[in-house]
């Protein structure tokens, strides 16, 4: 059976505390740009919490979003790359070809969640830090865009695993970092293609919504809104 | 001739072939004959603990093979070796259950700094010049020892002092233990944002001196007054999973949780109710919110049992708590505190968590004791959904107890001549985490021979004399007792994931080296050759293999902390303790309460080093690589202060400058900082980097225990200047900003 891989962020779990966003760096080769390069919009965060504040003091709340590629099923970035590094996969990930990429940047302007980071300079990794990187997963350079794989080094180990095992993936055996990471267990990832699947059936509930689905991008991330605003 | 060795004599000889035959030898890559426990391509999963915080979290270690810079019998070259790759949450472990929170995932940067001292130093230039130079393990260890060894012929065993951070650990049980058969006391433990105070209100009230755990997972509701949970306080990773399923864990029951606290914390914005609350009036609506429950029976009166009867007038129904009093003190409407009493009697299992700024004031026991009466009132201690106490294991007895940082600072000062002669640092930059009032600097300047183990210079190691660094934690035998988090008792422990990268020695064993080689060895001999066995005698031989392969192991037949340790406070009622907060500095000069907060990213500034926290943006306000202060909008506009110009915040002790932060969770007379910045030493990374809260503080102290009333200070708040630049966040450069391309 083939998959298509999804996720489903449950808000009413998260608590904004950002592990994914360190688990994500550490997985996946993301440099740090430091305060400078920080300060001109560059710093790269393939997943970041996103912050909203309502209202006025005293009556203020706070609600927190994970912000990741949402994997469109309907991508914006894909067609308007001119060197097929920005294609859709078999199983429904937004997959970028880092070697094919140009660096034109079409993919970034196109994207409805800004969640595509381009590399204006060479990653530097001031030794020994060097030693932390994750030999699963290629080092990118300038001039090239990168973002959020759903850890596809991750789904390609297990696959491989499994197949090899002569048997079944099992559902939750397989995870991104982010999702890994989750203390409150916010973060659930799996196959869409089997409808019980814990990704499958949550993705059907009455909580769910797709970020800015108004706009057709039909992304395999559905969240689930707490239930006080459900 | 087996084929390991035959290989190494080539790679010699072959090396030294390449030597004779180039002009420049120090310019030759040598390649030295890796390890044969190498799998190419392959991780290898060994267990870790985190050694971050006191939350003693169990880790997974991804082990992979590398190419090392190294140093081998004096020749620099290239080894391939076994390192640590990334840091997971450990699966089995019962406190973090597979997750790890952000700080400890940016653990594995401790190990790989560029800024990690690489071997023992010794001090060049003047004391504090951050001017040292290498010496070698034998030397270093032999200065040390004759320092200790003139203590012991002048009979001032006493004047040896340990500083270092709190958590228990059988490492911490050896550093007793040297101290305490060497003739001095137990190490001073300090922590910026301690828990002393609630470990001394649970222990009057329900006889444990420890951090509570919660059972959220089955909570109905939950009232927060303060406590960072989610966050940065006790075991947040724990807590954070308790949480998750109090709110979607069970079918048709949703937890529902209120926070109070007068800035919005990290947890506060989870809560469904949050309650601005005048700073300091916590415990006062702890107690009305119990007034209204004892005065409509809700409850049944006698519930508060040994809690209860430590407040004042709680038999008598709390008669000077009511709503309408609690309006006045607090700020919380009386009709709101009605209905949060209702709600909390009415939807058990409930509880009430206390932490953080509420407790640190001169009065910090008693908001402590109210809420810790509170939950005795909703039947919550002990019970599901409530609040219990992990077992525990006795800790090493100390013959001398330890000495608070404050007093043996001022007595540091006080004297002709030191009491302490020797000081050991571990791990604690007591510089800066301590108010200017303390004057820990000037006092460890004074002290005639200070050693440090911790593996960079910052603020208070940069003033040693001689530093043996650590390994880092990946490179030695590490373990944790978590005090909280789990039902179980349970001790973290895990050896090297990898070999040590540089000239560093394990504390531990440095300790026990020491304790050899002193003229007078210390009674009763410390007998264990190395600190791995000390930890193997510790857990016992039929737990060692299971500790050594899961991480963790249940520890049992020790029997928890003697309930009769309760006595020496017990009957002790609230008659002779503060009950309202008192501020430092006079309001009308300084009208702004000034609440410090431990950071998302670095907590107290201990991981600012790290360079994935300080880039990682903070989730209230999406800042990275800064310092702030968070002002209300409104007052704000009062002052003509606008988002990102440079502010300086005044107390009676001292001012610190960063960029305004406008924020709408903060109430209009408090001024909040994030903790963490403001290092003068602390590697490339936060060095010299933001603003230190802390050092605008009093010197006040929570009155029974002494603990630092780090949220008691008023301040002023004045604009020197446009934006400078410092205030960095991402979520307000998500599109790129217009500049000139490089």
């Amino acid at each position: 059976m083939s998959h298509r891989w999804g996720m489903v962020v449950d808000l009413d779990r998260c608590t904004g505390c950002e592990a994914c966003v360190v688990a994500c760096h550490a997985e996946n080769n993301i440099p740090t740009v430091g305060p400078a390069e920080a300060a001109r919009g560059r710093a790269m965060h393939w997943l970041r919490v996103e912050r909203y504040w309502e209202g006025e003091f005293p009556d203020v709340r706070l609600k927190f979003r994970p912000v990741l590629c949402q994997q469109c099923n309907a991508a914006p970035c894909e067609p308007v790359c001119p060197t097929y590094a920005s294609h859709h996969t078999e199983e429904g990930l937004n997959a970028q070809v880092y070697n094919r990429c140009i660096g034109t940047r079409y993919c970034a302007n196109a994207c409805s969640y800004n969640v595509r980071f381009f590399n204006f300079f060479n990653p530097v990794w001031e030794k020994p830090l060097h030693l932390q990187l994750n030999p699963d997963v290629s080092l990118r350079e300038v001039g090239v865009m990168e973002k959020c794989t759903f850890c596809v080094q991750r789904i390609k180990a297990k696959t491989q695993q499994v197949k090899a095992e002569n048997r079944e993936l099992k559902d939750g055996e397989l995870k991104p970092a982010c999702a890994q990471s989750c203390p409150a267990t916010a973060i659930l990832f799996g196959d869409l293609n089997d409808p019980e699947s814990q990704v499958s059936r949550l993705s059907r509930s009455s909580r769910g919504e797709k970020l800015l689905e108004e706009l057709g991008t039909l992304p395999n991330i559905t969240y689930l809104k707490g239930q006080a605003e459900a | 001739m087996d084929r390991r060795n035959f290989i190494k004599l080539t790679a010699v000889t072959g090396g030294a072939v390449t030597l004779a035959s180039c002009g420049n030898p120090e310019h030759e890559l040598i390649r030295f004959v890796p390890d044969e426990d190498l799998t190419p391509g392959l991780a290898e999963l060994k267990p870790g603990v985190c050694p971050l915080c006191s939350a003693g979290c169990g880790t997974t270690v991804r082990v992979m093979q590398a190419d090392v810079d190294t140093v081998r019998n004096g020749q620099a070259g290239v080894v391939t070796m076994s390192v640590a790759k990334k840091l997971e949450g450990n699966a089995t472990h019962p406190v973090n259950q597979g997750a790890l929170c952000a700080r400890g995932q940016a653990a594995i940067q401790i190990a790989y700094h560029p800024d990690r001292i690489t071997q023992p130093l010794k001090r060049r230039g003047a004391k504090g010049s951050g001017d040292f130079q290498p010496i070698e393990w034998d030397a270093a260890i032999a200065e040390l020892v004759a320092q200790l060894d003139k203590l012991t012929a002048s009979n001032a065993q006493a004047s040896l002092a340990c500083w270092t951070r709190p958590g228990a650990s059988a490492r911490h049980d050896l550093t007793t233990m040297f101290l305490s058969r060497f003739g001095a006391a137990a190490p001073t433990t300090f922590e910026l944002f301690g828990d002393d105070v609630l470990r001394r209100a649970n222990l009057m009230s329900f006889g444990r001196e420890q951090l509570p755990t919660f059972d959220l997972a089955a909570s109905r509701y939950a009232i927060s007054f303060g406590a960072d949970f989610l966050g940065t306080w006790n075991s947040p990773v724990a807590q954070a999973a308790a949480y998750g399923r109090m709110r979607q864990g069970r079918r048709g029951v949703r937890g529902a949780f209120v926070q109070a606290e007068p800035r919005m914390s990290l947890t506060g914005a989870s809560a469904d109710e949050w309650v601005a609350i005048r700073p300091g009036t916590e415990g006062v609506l702890a107690l009305g919110l119990a007034h209204v429950i004892l005065r409509e029976k809700l409850r049944p009166a006698d519930a508060g049992g040994r809690a209860g009867a430590l407040v004042d007038g709680w038999s008598k129904g709390l008669p000077d708590y009511t709503p309408q009093a609690i309006e006045q003190k607090t700020g919380v409407k009386a009709a709101r505190v009605e209905r949060l009493a209702r709600e909390l009697a009415e939807q058990r299992p409930s509880v009430a968590l206390i932490a953080g700024a509420p407790l640190a004031h001169a009065h910090g026991l008693f908001q402590a004791l109210a809420v810790n009466a509170l939950n005795a009132l909703l039947g919550s201690v002990g019970t599901p959904g409530g609040v219990s106490f992990m077992p525990q294991v006795d800790a090493a007895a100390a013959s001398r107890p330890a000495r608070p940082l404050r007093a043996v600072a001022a007595d540091i000062l006080a004297a002709d001549k030191s009491p302490v002669q020797v000081l050991l640092l571990d791990r604690l930059n007591a510089v800066h985490a301590t108010p200017p009032g303390w004057r820990v600097r000037e006092a460890v300047l004074k002290v005639p021979f200070v050693v440090s183990f911790g593996s960079f210079l910052d603020d208070t190691s940069v003033l040693a004399d001689l530093i043996l660094p650590d390994h880092a934690f990946l490179e030695s035998w590490t373990d944790a007792r978590p005090e909280s988090g789990a039902t179980i008792a349970l001790t973290t422990v895990a050896g090297p994931a990898m070999k040590p990268l540089y000239q560093t020695r394990a504390t531990p064993d440095v300790l026990l080296d020491i304790a050899k080689k002193l003229k007078q060895p210390i009674k009763p001999e410390l007998a264990w050759p190395s600190f791995d066995q000390m930890l193997q005698a510790s857990i016992g031989e039929d737990a060692w293999s299971t500790a050594t392969k899961q991480g963790w192991v249940e520890i049992k037949g020790k029997g928890q902390p003697a309930d009769s340790k309760g006595q020496r406070s017990e009957g002790k009622g609230q008659g002779d303790i503060a009950r309202e907060a008192v501020f430092d500095g006079d309001a009308a000069q300084y009208p702004f309460y000034f609440l410090p907060y431990a950071s998302q990213a670095f907590v107290d500034g201990s991981v600012a080093h790290l360079p994935w926290l300080q880039e990682m943006p903070d989730p209230m306000s999406t800042a990275m690589w800064s310092s702030w202060v968070e002002i209300n909008p409104q007052t704000a506009g009062r002052l003509g202060i606008g988002d990102g110009d440079v502010v300086e915040i005044a107390s009676a002790h001292g001012t610190v400058r960063a960029p305004a932060l406008i924020s709408p969770g903060i109430a209009p007379d408090v001024l909040a900082m994030p903790a963490g910045q403001g290092h003068e030493t602390f590697t490339r990374y936060a060095s010299g980097r933001g603003s230190n809260p802390v050092k605008v503080l009093g010197p006040s102290v929570e009155q029974v225990t002494g603990a630092l009333a780090w949220a008691a200070t008023r301040v002023k708040v004045t604009r020197v200047g446009e934006p400078d630049g410092t205030l960095i966040r991402f979520g307000g450069s998500l599109t790129e900003a217009e500049h000139t391309h490089r």
